[in-house]
């Protein structure tokens, strides 16, 4: 199935590996939460996808493969230093909570978020706010537009807690986002619902 | 199962739109007549709009300065043999990588019978680190310019390794400059290697938690390491063992290393 990578391909697919560092770092920030952790992310990343070239295989999505290694690499830093990627982060109480809200005090709409000047900098910060397995999920489904079976290769866990993952997170981000505004002292009384 | 758990499940998919027609149809009948579920999915929907229109602007942010020019040098050596390294360096580097990377395979090769003399053996333990030196500094050394932080750096000794170590920071009456810090396999796990430069010379000192040693002070592979320990913490200091103007960095390195 696989098929070795010949040394007269070798300069190709690395310039195509290039071609994918910024959504890469861009990932591994959102991952990492720091610059120097992300950085180096990367770099083991493109080590990895030189020296396993040969297992990709062609016409397949090499910005997929390339974000399994990321978060292959990821998870196995996160058991090196002993904490678990599969549930770090989840507080269930914090979920319970934000899952039976009836939402009477943060009521912004999302077309009423998307006229914020500072979105950019807000949805940053509440993504990186949202508990690891959540932010990732919702990351790789919403910002990078993968399937949900390539996410489930990606994250190592079954599809179906994947599409739960997604779910709990676009939600709990659009609640961060609506506490945010309000702790800026600009939350306005409009319906809930888009 | 109660038809708002079913829902439930079926959220993230009607909400991409990627649900079959009757089963898309038996969602939209639940949510008319369920205000919560139908609360969950318009929020849903909400959380997934927001990123989605924003998505462009989250992947765009520009590259920290250096990283593309050493990912592109990762990209220029050939297979996964490190020998073609040579080719970037002068003409010793094109020699001496080509050694060291052999000592490297052969310590990794030899390290389930040597795991227990590396513990031991100050010689081996120099010989490994100071292949790691070169091996990073030839792959990740980070461009000349801004040096790195080390109260970043610490707080990341702590949360990655739960280590409580003064990190040197760069120090201009010494002439040392702190450029980051990389993790290198060592026994059976991986160690902080933290980078300096000191004019124009590349320094590494490695930090082993949780060992103690007598200090020692040894040349390996054109190299010289110092090692000594803290509080339950060995340090080890590599630097080019002709090298110019270090002493005054590496005693400001013993020093401040704690």
């Amino acid at each position: 199935m696989f098929r070795r990578r010949q040394p007269a391909d070798a300069d190709a697919f690395g310039a195509e590996v290039l071609r994918h560092l910024e959504p890469l770092f861009a990932t591994a920030l959102r991952l990492t939460r720091n610059r120097p952790d992300a950085e180096d992310l990367v770099q083991d990343t493109v080590v990895k996808a030189l020296r396993f070239a040969h297992q990709f295989e062609r016409g397949t999505n090499l910005r997929a493969w390339l974000s399994t290694i990321l978060h292959n690499t990821w998870r196995n830093r996160l058991r090196d230093g002993g904490r678990d990627a599969a549930t770090i982060d989840v507080d269930s109480a914090r979920l319970e909570e934000i899952e039976t809200a009836d939402g009477s005090a943060a009521t912004d709409t999302p077309e009423q978020l998307l006229l914020r000047n500072t979105l950019d900098a807000d949805l940053r910060a509440a993504l990186d706010e949202l508990p690891d397995v959540f932010r990732q999920a919702v990351w790789l489904r919403d910002v990078e537009e993968f399937s949900y079976a390539e996410i489930a290769r990606m994250v190592d866990v079954p599809i179906g807690t994947v599409m739960s993952r997604i779910s709990r997170g676009r939600r709990m981000l659009l609640d961060h986002l609506r506490k945010a505004r309000e702790r800026d002292g600009a939350k306005m009384s409009m319906p809930s619902t888009a | 199962m109660s038809e708002c758990q079913r829902v439930a499940e079926s959220l993230a998919a009607y909400v991409d739109e990627l649900l079959q027609p009757d089963e898309r149809g038996r969602v939209d009948r639940h949510i008319a007549a369920c205000p919560s579920c139908r609360r969950l999915a318009d929020d849903e929907r909400g959380g997934r709009r927001l990123l989605r229109h924003e998505s462009s602007k989250l992947l765009a942010g520009p590259l920290p300065p250096g990283l593309r020019r050493r990912c592109e040098a990762l990209t220029r050596v050939k297979d996964d043999s490190l020998a073609g390294l040579g080719r970037f360096g002068p003409w010793w580097r094109v020699r001496l990588v080509p050694v060291l990377l052999t000592a490297i395979a052969m310590i990794f090769t030899a390290s389930a019978f040597l795991s227990l003399a590396t513990r031991r053996s100050d010689a081996v333990l120099a010989a490994q680190l100071t292949a790691d030196h070169s091996k990073c500094f030839r792959l990740f050394a980070p461009p000349n310019g801004a040096s790195a932080d080390a109260g970043g750096i610490e707080r990341t000794l702590a949360r990655q390794y739960g280590l409580n170590v003064h990190v040197p920071s760069s120090s201009v009456e010494d002439d040392i400059q702190l450029l980051g810090m990389r993790r290198c396999l060592y026994g059976d796990g991986l160690v902080p290697h933290l980078m300096y430069r000191v004019h124009g010379q590349e320094m590494s000192l490695f930090v082993l938690s949780g060992t103690e040693r007598k200090p020692d002070d040894l040349v390996t592979l054109g190299h010289r390491s110092q090692i000594w320990s803290r509080n339950g913490t060995t340090f080890v200091l590599v630097s080019p063992a002709h090298g110019t103007g270090l002493t005054s960095a590496a005693r400001y390195v013993m020093r401040e290393a704690r």
